[in-house]
């Protein structure tokens, strides 16, 4: 039985893999065929979003949310930059040019870093709220068991035969 | 004072209407003062027959002395409440001063029929139609009624058991042998047989037998028969002749009837009876330092040498002397059948003892039952248990006897079906299962109830009270109420529990069961059940002091209720119950059903409720772990949604800039 189950697990990870690894080679190759078309925007973004990218390599374990928090800031500081590349001169001089104001990276990076507060800050907070509903919880439900005691005795407190 | 009309004069003792367990007083009736009377006040340790006294009370009947009036009364010389019963008191004196005196007064034989055999058969013959026997018809209990000494009436026969006060010579053989306290109600040939012995006693003027101990008496009745014993060789009148060996045959089923008296009253002569002997055995046999030659007086040898006799029983020698001896070899068979039987029995010394009972029953069937020094009649035990527990004496022997089913043995070896036999035989196995249940309301006090029907209740609960009857038992208790000094003490005890069980017409034993529960709650509902119904059905309407009483034990009834809402009802309300003084109420209040499974049922989900907040506070507490984890998820999917949103807000706003 043991040995079944030993057996199974890496199989099935290996098909995971695999599939995962074609999905990750189909983007791949789209991007880079888009490339060319689009080199400015994607220069901006490589540089821009360095941020997010550090995020998703940075993160560990199973539930990687970094990336979209401190991605969504990060992309939220770049599209008015994107947005004036787009509409106005779309050429790689003018995505360097952009690059190298400071403002655009103060805005990119600067807003990568309020995502990683963000990200950092919340799950305390989920905590605190969490702990505070549960203790709001027990404290009603002792004060229900005080009402019945008082209503029952002490007798209430034993398990029911039935 | 006695029912309000009758005065006992406790100055004014009268000893010559006294009997040996009665003193006698002077006493008066007030809508009558000129009426002669006398009291006799029964000894409180003694068994009374108060079945007769309800028989005899204004009986009229030449024969007898009036009983005027009975009743419990305080007699303060004892300082309780004892049995009265007041008779109408005779001129004259009585015909023989005591039981054990040697002379009494000669009755000349011309005059016998009309002023004794006359009166005397026709008070037997009442008493027989009113199913009771008188047992106390002997020379000492005759009294003289007018002055000219032209009228003779039979005394007192109630204060104490059947056949207590008789010397041996006025009993029957069978009943002589019975210890005097058992010798029971006997039949009406009985009382016709003691009517012989007296009447021999008046026709010679003197006790023909004073010379003689009981022992040797009953020795003689045995060997010659009692009229031998008894006449002897004294000349009577002919028509005497006929009538006493009639009367005082050994053979009750020979025995002259109330028909056979008659006849002879009428002038009608019959052939006397004669005497038959028990068999004679060929040898004797030897026993106890001398040697027997017939089984009725080996028997009663045996029996009051009762560890004595069980060897030879069991080493054959009795069986043989049967057989060869006697020549009854159907006997000897029977008893060697019963010897097997004891031999091959379980605990040795029970088996033994009730082999010696049935051997006993065998060589002599018409005898008392005999068991181990106790010889009692089948109906004689109940007031022989009465006595031994009023005098506080060892009752292991009468438990014995029921437990054992001793009396059953007796009635196995009757030749003729008695429906009285059967009745008894059934009671007394009924008495057995009381025996074999030790709880309040069963035991041997329960038998005591159940074998004296009218025994007044021996609780020390209820003082010097004197209950007979249900329906005093209550008033009784809630006299008692008033004067108890323990507040936890219950209002029942064995006695009372024994005497309600024994006494209620209906069925109540699943409630006596139910008063022995161990759950205090219980057993009180079913005491208040029990006095409930008694008050309801047999009154009084007010017992304030017994409902005080068992209201301030009402605490584990109240507290079997869990709500304390119901509770704190229940006790606001029982106080006026108390002053109403109604145990029915209080039972009602504290028993209803439908508020008790509502209060359980309710208590149920209660339950339920705390055990259910119970397990969801753990489950919280014990899964900080957990939270922590799952605050950190949800943390981050909060951040991450967070991010995404401002992503799409910005690029919505980003646009519309740029399209404005």
């Amino acid at each position: 039985m043991a040995k079944k189950k030993f057996q199974a697990a890496p199989v099935k990870k290996g098909a995971a893999a695999g599939g995962g690894g074609m999905n990750k080679a189909v983007v791949l190759t789209i991007l880079a065929a888009l490339v060319p078309f689009s080199l400015p925007t994607v220069v901006l973004l490589a540089f821009t979003m360095l941020p997010t990218i550090g995020a998703w390599a940075s993160e560990r374990g199973n539930n990687k949310y970094a990336w979209l928090c401190v991605g969504g800031l990060n992309f939220a500081g770049v599209i008015p930059y994107l947005f004036g590349l787009w509409f106005g001169v779309h050429t790689l001089d003018e995505a360097f040019n952009l690059l190298s104001e400071a403002g655009v990276l103060l805005w990119a990076y600067g807003a990568s870093g309020i995502g990683w507060l963000l990200y950092t800050a919340m799950p305390p907070m989920v905590s605190s709220w969490l702990s505070f509903t549960t203790d709001r919880r027990v404290a009603a439900l002792k004060a229900a068991q005080k009402r019945l005691v008082e209503d029952w005795g002490d007798q209430v407190v034993k398990k029911g035969h039935n | 004072m006695l029912r309000d009309r009758f005065t006992i004069r406790s100055n004014q003792p009268l000893p010559e209407f006294s009997t040996p367990n009665a003193e006698a007083f002077v006493a008066e009736d007030k809508r009558d003062p000129k009426r002669a009377l006398y009291a006799l006040i029964c000894r409180p340790d003694m068994p009374v027959r108060v079945n007769v006294m309800r028989a005899l009370k204004g009986m009229l009947n030449p024969g007898l002395v009036q009983l005027v009036e009975w009743g419990a009364m305080t007699w303060s010389p004892a300082g309780r409440q004892c049995m009265t019963v007041i008779y109408e008191r005779p001129i004259g004196k009585r015909l023989m001063a005591g039981p054990r005196s040697p002379e009494c007064r000669r009755v000349d034989e011309y005059d016998i029929s009309r002023k004794v055999v006359e009166p005397l058969v026709a008070a037997i013959k009442e008493l027989t139609n009113r199913g009771i026997t008188h047992r106390s018809i002997r020379a000492s209990n005759l009294f003289f009624m007018d002055e000219g000494g032209e009228r003779i009436a039979l005394g007192d026969c109630a204060t104490a058991p059947p056949a207590y006060d008789q010397p041996m010579a006025f009993e029957t053989v069978e009943s002589g042998m019975a210890n005097n306290v058992a010798r029971g109600s006997g039949s009406f040939s009985d009382d016709l047989y003691s009517l012989g012995v007296t009447l021999v006693f008046l026709l010679l003027g003197r006790n023909p037998v004073a010379h003689m101990d009981d022992e040797a008496l009953l020795k003689m009745k045995i060997q010659q028969g009692s009229y031998s014993t008894l006449v002897g060789d004294e000349r009577l009148p002919l028509a005497f002749i006929e009538l006493l060996r009639g009367l005082l045959c050994d053979d009750p089923d020979q025995r002259w009837d109330i028909e056979s008296l008659d006849l002879w009253l009428s002038g009608r002569r019959l052939s006397p009876l004669q005497q038959r002997h028990e068999k004679r055995a060929a040898r004797g046999f030897p026993f106890n330092g001398k040697e027997y030659l017939n089984c009725r007086e080996l028997a009663a040898a045996m029996s009051r040498s009762w560890d004595l006799a069980i060897p030879p029983v069991l080493e054959g020698k009795l069986e043989l002397w049967l057989r060869r001896a006697v020549e009854d070899k159907e006997r000897a068979q029977a008893v060697a059948d019963v010897v097997r039987m004891a031999l091959n029995g379980g605990d040795k010394r029970v088996v033994a003892d009730l082999m010696l009972c049935k051997v006993l029953i065998m060589l002599d069937p018409t005898a008392p039952i005999r068991y181990k020094g106790f010889n009692s009649m089948p109906d004689g035990v109940g007031s022989a248990l009465a006595a031994v527990m009023a005098q506080k004496g060892d009752t292991k022997l009468l438990a014995e006897v029921i437990l054992r089913e001793v009396p059953r043995l007796w009635f196995e070896a009757r030749k003729s079906y008695l429906p009285d036999n059967s009745l008894m035989d059934s009671n007394f196995k009924e008495l057995k299962g009381y025996l074999t249940q030790t709880g309040l309301g069963f035991g041997l006090e329960r038998c005591l109830y159940e074998m004296n029907d009218a025994l007044p209740c021996q609780s020390t609960l209820l003082g010097e009270e004197y209950i007979v009857e249900l329906k005093e038992l209550l008033p009784a208790l809630n006299a008692a109420a008033a004067k108890r000094t323990d507040s936890k003490q219950w209002p029942v005890d064995r006695h009372v529990a024994a005497f309600m069980g024994a006494r209620a017409r209906s069925d109540i034993d699943r409630n006596l069961v139910q008063l022995n529960d161990s759950e205090p709650s219980r057993s009180l509902m079913a005491l208040l059940n029990l006095f409930a119904v008694f008050q309801y059905r047999l009154g009084p309407e007010q017992l304030p002091n017994l409902a005080a009483w068992v209201g301030a034990l009402a605490q584990p009834a109240v507290a079997a209720f869990h709500s304390r809402e119901k509770r704190k009802e229940l006790e606001k309300e029982l106080p006026k119950l108390v002053r109403r003084g109604s145990v029915v109420e209080i039972y009602n209040l504290l028993d209803n059903p439908g508020e008790r499974d509502k209060d359980q049922s309710e208590f149920a989900w209660a339950q339920a409720q705390y055990q259910a907040a119970e397990e969801e506070i753990r489950r919280v507490q014990n899964n900080e772990d957990d939270r922590g984890k799952e605050a950190v998820r949800i943390g981050k999917q909060t951040a991450a949604v967070t991010g995404i949103v401002i992503a799409l807000l910005s690029t919505t706003i980003t646009v519309i800039m740029k399209v404005w």
